[in-house]
């Protein structure tokens, strides 16, 4: 069927984007350790400039993907070790340029909300750079060798970013475990730094036995997921090699109980860094989840999907309710996106073409919406050197855009309509509801209204109010200069996939009829029922 | 212009202007020119929401549809947006324009004195409630319904906080928005079942009979019962009045909060399949309006009478639905629009006035300020069901159906909200607008000519309206004939007179004190707020400290195990650091032994 929205470029072009896309941060990160650090405006320059660079090339390729045919487009080829069937392949399909938008974005805004930071700033480009690489290598690599490295690269170069760069905000040990933990800095950067990385490690090794499996089981000859993909794995395999793909990739989505780095490392983290983490690194691990999970192991998709959707809801239910408790302006956030998160994976074990369309749909809404939280977060922090919520108040009357901006995001979480937050959100729940399990969708409907009573509850305990008192908060004052440009082009961004949602849904439905075509192909007759163990 | 354009502009046009608002922050700050630009969007609306209805009933009246695409699945759409236009989605569009075009035009002299940004803030809101409102007006289908009807509550949010350095703005505003948000959970569910179901969002649909035929609507009516105020769902209204008092005239009396009502009149064919549910709805509705009636009796500030009563007035027209009496409770909602929002705008003339919400601040504001003053006791005629006031037409006429539908204890009650409708208005007109002016009322002035004109525009509606009744019929397309004597309008009649009478011999004359000593304590308990109570309750002794205990729960268990882990690791890792002695000779006893455990290994073969 022919898009409705019809904005495709016509001329095929030869130049290779996606290599452009995913190799101009790297070029950049290069390039910046010969640039003496000294000249911060130089290093800002170059880094920017390389965002600037990639987000052109996510249009043109969101431009030219034609979504009347689908599949992998703009495909290039590269052999890097052709004996063991390893190859750069890129391509990329209607999920990957959605993600591609979505990281380029954030990684723009990011970019500049970091204008301002004085500490070494050469070495945190450079880290930060590599990092956007590994991420869009992931969302274009078919080779599931490289998309493995380029997986670790988007994950590693975190815990410098956090240890360096991060802030500490200790906990006191407490409950039954508590002479246990007195050994560890709770709440510290190093100790974030070195949970979240340890946490998404571990997670590595369990993707890595899977992909491993699937690779000896299809024959030993190729890594390449559309090879991998025509295969077919016998059902033991598929039992035991999906759970491993799903908690080894979960655990980047924050899938509970393997959810607890999120809180401290994104609370840790500096803002650009919390933004692309939260932002974008954690749909890596959903990408991951049903990209290689599901569509490669579809039985072992289809035997599972009821316990990957039931531990969704208690994700979106338990990371809200969670994130009610908090009084830490960046834990309220961070469990936001654990729940968030859990409207991904929901979507995804639904196995409904719905499902699966808010479940993309909600890695882009929630990555803007969420880089847009982690920017104000850090603002407001930069101001006011607290994150305790309570004692905040009024900030409005200093910082009025941050607080309109606050409220958008805010808005786009609980779902308002006219923001992306709605439509993925939607799509999910009414996917959750076709699947057979109803209560899945009341589950995520309550999640959403808990949402609403966290994050307005907190708006307006900083935002309004009498105040904000001057002798405490001297420094307040509004967004300036280019922390505009993270506030403006994120909120637009949330309007505008809000209210013509078509603009996405049709990349998004074109590779998700492809993919839950195959995942459900596979007759479950000899098993009984769809998705019920 | 088709009538499709017309009615596109009505909805969208205001979106231009809340555009051009929200970007262009140096007019926003400049307050006054910013209003007149809202305004004037307003009531280009308004006229062309007119020209679209007239130009309907000069096409002879054919409904028409128009749908876009939306969101698409699997490669075909499911999900459009549109505009469905007929006599209901029309006449009601006009009603949303005029009242928002009055309440714009009122606010520029009703905001005057407010700072520039705080004025521009407020008009750009405005700007953004007529897109929402329509929006929700002219779906084409529940979907769309639905999202109009979550823009109004933004609204409704930021209005509320439109003061939101005072507290109390603050509390209500994210109340209003927790307490429908709650109830627009039952509204989402019951669309997607709805969709689930029967593969569309419309509501020309037969829904299977079964558990679905009653879910469906029950579902959709725990999103009304939050948006329509209706008992227990009603606590939000009257904290909402702590917005500026044109919003609660606009929004929280005239069109946002008989959104649900709408929803129901448009839907009507899912409730049909539910007959024990109308029946339901016909109590609530009658609970819902004596015991708001009650409420607003005994109430000093001025807006929270106003706001108790439309909560009693919404109660009367979801009884209305309920016994099948279509036209009379959507007449109702318009007549109900007219005089409760000039009722609403004349209080905010008598608080401009007098600086206070308190009827015992004010005092003899007929005197000093005649034309509002008679404005509001002409509304309050209207809303007390005098009759020939818009008010006796639609009220009588939803009763005479209640009382076909053979309803008769519901009828009782309602009968009896209406006698009470009358004392409580008549409390409010001789303490505020007869009697002894009160300190503050003395330099009471009248109202700034800009504040009059949209109040005197609502005045005829409030008081001629009900004649439109036999044009609204003929555009709803329901069968109807005027009578304007009947039983039931006879006994309303008379309640309602004696209400007055009672009214005035208690504040009017000062009589029957022993009366009021004795029904205090009946006050004392209805002011205490039981139903607020338990909802307060629910959330501080319940949801916050079970929010409090799961944060905790993950930070020291959850994460506690995750920790445990390293610890474990760390541990083991001590535990094994024994055997590096850094001693050579150990070591090579090691190797030894190893050596003779392969050696033994071999040897066995096996």
């Amino acid at each position: 069927m022919d898009p409705i929205l019809d904005l495709s470029l016509s001329t095929a072009s030869d130049v290779p984007w996606l290599s452009i896309i995913v190799f101009s941060p790297l070029v950049a990160a290069i390039m910046l350790i010969a640039i003496p650090g000294a000249s911060r405006a130089m290093v800002r320059m170059v880094a920017i400039a390389s965002t600037v660079v990639s987000l052109a090339g996510s249009l043109v390729v969101a431009l030219a993907y034609n979504r009347g045919e689908g599949g992998y487009q703009l495909r290039e080829d590269y052999p890097i070790l052709p004996d063991l069937g390893v190859n750069l392949s890129l391509g990329v399909d209607g999920w990957g340029v959605t993600l591609l938008l979505l990281t380029s974005l954030i990684i723009f805004a990011g970019s500049w909300a970091t204008w301002t930071l004085k500490d070494r700033s050469k070495e945190f480009y450079i880290l930060l750079l590599a990092l956007v690489c590994g991420v869009f290598g992931v969302f274009v690599s078919l080779d599931l060798f490289v998309f493995f490295l380029f997986y670790e690269i988007a994950v590693l170069p975190m815990y410098l970013l956090i240890g360096i760069w991060g802030s500490s905000k200790r906990v006191p040990p407490a409950g039954v475990f508590k002479k246990m933990l007195s050994g560890f800095d709770l709440g510290g950067r190093e100790y974030a730094a070195m949970k979240l990385t340890l946490m998404l490690l571990i997670g590595s090794a369990f993707i890595l036995v899977g992909i491993l499996a699937m690779y000896f089981s299809a024959g030993g000859t190729s890594f390449n997921i559309l090879d991998l993909e025509a295969a077919t794995y016998p059902r033991a395999l598929q039992m035991w090699a999906f759970p491993a793909l799903w908690l080894g990739f979960g655990s980047l989505a924050g899938v509970f109980p393997f959810h607890t780095w999120s809180p401290d490392g994104h609370a840790s983290a500096p803002t650009a860094v919390s933004m692309l983490h939260a932002g974008v690194l954690m749909k890596l691990g959903a990408f991951g989840v049903m990209r290689v999970g599901m569509v490669l192991l579809p039985e072992g998709a289809q035997e599972w999907a009821f316990i990957v959707g039931v531990v969704a809801v208690i994700n979106v239910v338990y990371g809200a309710i969670s994130a009610m408790g908090q009084k830490d302006l960046k834990y309220i956030v961070a469990y936001s996106s654990v729940s968030h998160m859990g409207v991904v994976m929901l979507g995804a074990a639904t196995l409904q073409v719905d499902g699966w369309n808010g479940a993309v749909y909600q890695m882009f809404a929630h990555g803007l919406m969420t880089g847009l939280f982690f920017a104000l977060v850090g603002l407001v922090y930069d101001r006011a050197h607290t994150r305790e919520i309570f004692q905040m108040g009024g900030f409005s009357g200093k910082m009025p855009a941050v607080g309109v901006f606050f409220t958008m995001a805010a808005l786009s979480s609980l779902g308002m309509p006219g923001l992306a937050g709605f439509v993925a959100e939607f799509l999910v729940f009414l996917g959750a509801w076709r699947a057979g399990h109803w209560w899945w969708a009341v589950a995520g409907i309550i999640g959403a209204w808990v949402t609403a009573v966290y994050v307005l509850r907190g708006a307006r305990a900083i935002f309004w109010g009498d105040g904000p008192d001057t002798e405490r908060y001297p420094d307040l004052k509004d967004a300036t200069g280019t922390e505009w440009v993270a506030l403006v082009t994120l909120g637009s961004c949330l309007i505008l996939f809000g209210l013509a949602p078509l603009l996405l849904l049709e990349f998004i439905d074109v590779s998700t009829t492809d993919y839950l075509g195959r995942v459900l192909e596979v007759s479950l007759a000899d098993v009984g029922g769809a998705g019920n163990p | 212009m088709t009538i499709l354009e017309l009615a596109l502009f009505a909805v969208l046009g205001p979106l231009a202007s809340f555009a051009l608002l929200a970007v262009a922050w140096p007019l926003r700050h400049s307050g006054r020119p910013a209003g007149v630009i809202s305004a004037a969007f307003a009531l280009a609306s308004l006229v062309s929401a007119c020209l679209a209805l007239h130009g309907f009933i000069d096409g002879g009246e054919t409904a028409q549809v128009h749908e876009w695409p939306w969101l698409v699945s699997d490669g075909q759409v499911f999900a459009t947006l549109g505009a469905q236009l007929d006599g209901i989605s029309l006449s009601m569009l006009v009603v949303v324009t005029f009242v928002a075009a009055c309440v714009q035009v009122y606010s520029l002299g009703y905001m005057a004195e407010e700072s520039g940004p705080a004025q521009g803030r407020y008009f750009t809101w405005h700007s953004l409630f007529i897109p929402a409102m329509g929006g929700l007006v002219i779906a084409p289908n529940l979907l769309q319904l639905f999202m109009g009807w979550e823009l109004v509550g933004l609204c409704s949010y930021l209005l509320i906080g439109h003061y939101w350095r005072k507290p109390h703005a603050g509390y209500a505003s994210v109340k209003a928005f927790w307490v429908t948000k709650f109830a627009d959970m039952g509204l989402m569910m019951g669309i997607i079942l709805l969709f689930a179901t029967t593969g569309a969002f419309g509501w020309d649909v037969d829904l299977p009979a079964g558990g679905v035929a009653l879910a469906v609507p029950a579902l959709l009516l725990v999103g009304v019962m939050g948006k329509s105020a209706q008992v227990p769902l009603h606590i939000w209204l009257p904290d909402a009045m702590a917005g500026p008092t044109p919003v609660s005239a606009l929004l929280h009396a005239a069109t946002m909060v008989a959104a649900g009502v709408f929803l129901i009149v448009r839907a009507y064919p899912l409730f049909l399949g539910a007959p024990e549910l109308l029946t339901f709805m016909t109590w609530l509705g009658a609970i819902t309006a004596v015991m708001a009636a009650c409420t607003a009796v005994v109430q000093d500030d001025i807006k929270k009478v106003l706001a108790y009563s439309t909560c009693s007035q919404l109660g009367y027209m979801i009884a209305a639905l309920g016994s099948g009496a279509l036209m009379g409770g959507y007449f109702h909602l318009t007549t109900h629009a007219f005089f409760k929002a000039l009722l609403f705008l004349g209080a905010g003339a008598a608080i401009h006035a007098v600086h206070s919400n308190s009827i015992h601040d004010m005092g003899g504001l007929l005197k000093k300020m005649p034309v509002t003053g008679g404005l509001f006791i002409a509304a309050s005629a209207a809303l007390a069901g005098l009759p020939l006031f818009s008010g006796y037409f639609s009220k009588d006429l939803l009763l005479e159906d209640l009382l076909h539908a053979g309803a008769h204890v519901p009828l009782g009650l309602l009968i009896c909200a209406a006698g009470l409708t009358a004392f409580y208005m008549t409390r409010v007109v001789c303490v505020a607008f007869l009697g002894q002016p009160s300190e503050k009322a003395e330099h009471a002035h009248s109202a700034p000519v800009v504040m009059a004109v949209p109040m005197l525009a609502l005045g005829v509606l409030a008081v001629v309206g009900g004649f439109a009744d036999t044009t609204l019929a003929g555009l709803w397309g329901v069968e109807y004939e005027r009578h304007l004597v009947t039983p039931v309008g006879a006994v309303t009649t008379g309640v309602g007179l004696t209400g007055i009478g009672l009214g005035w011999i208690c504040f009017g004359s000062g009589g029957l004190a022993g009366l009021r000593a004795g029904v205090a304590p009946v006050g004392r308990f209805i002011l205490s707020g039981p139903v607020d109570m338990f909802w307060d309750t629910a959330w501080r002794r319940g949801l916050a400290p079970f929010a409090r205990a799961i944060a905790w729960f993950d930070r020291y268990i959850i994460d506690g195990l995750i920790n445990i882990t390293g610890w474990a690791t760390l541990r083991a890792a001590d535990g094994l650091r024994v055997l590096h002695t850094g001693r050579g000779p150990d070591y090579v006893f090691a190797v030894v032994v190893g050596a003779v455990l392969f050696a033994i290994y071999g040897a066995l073969g096996l």
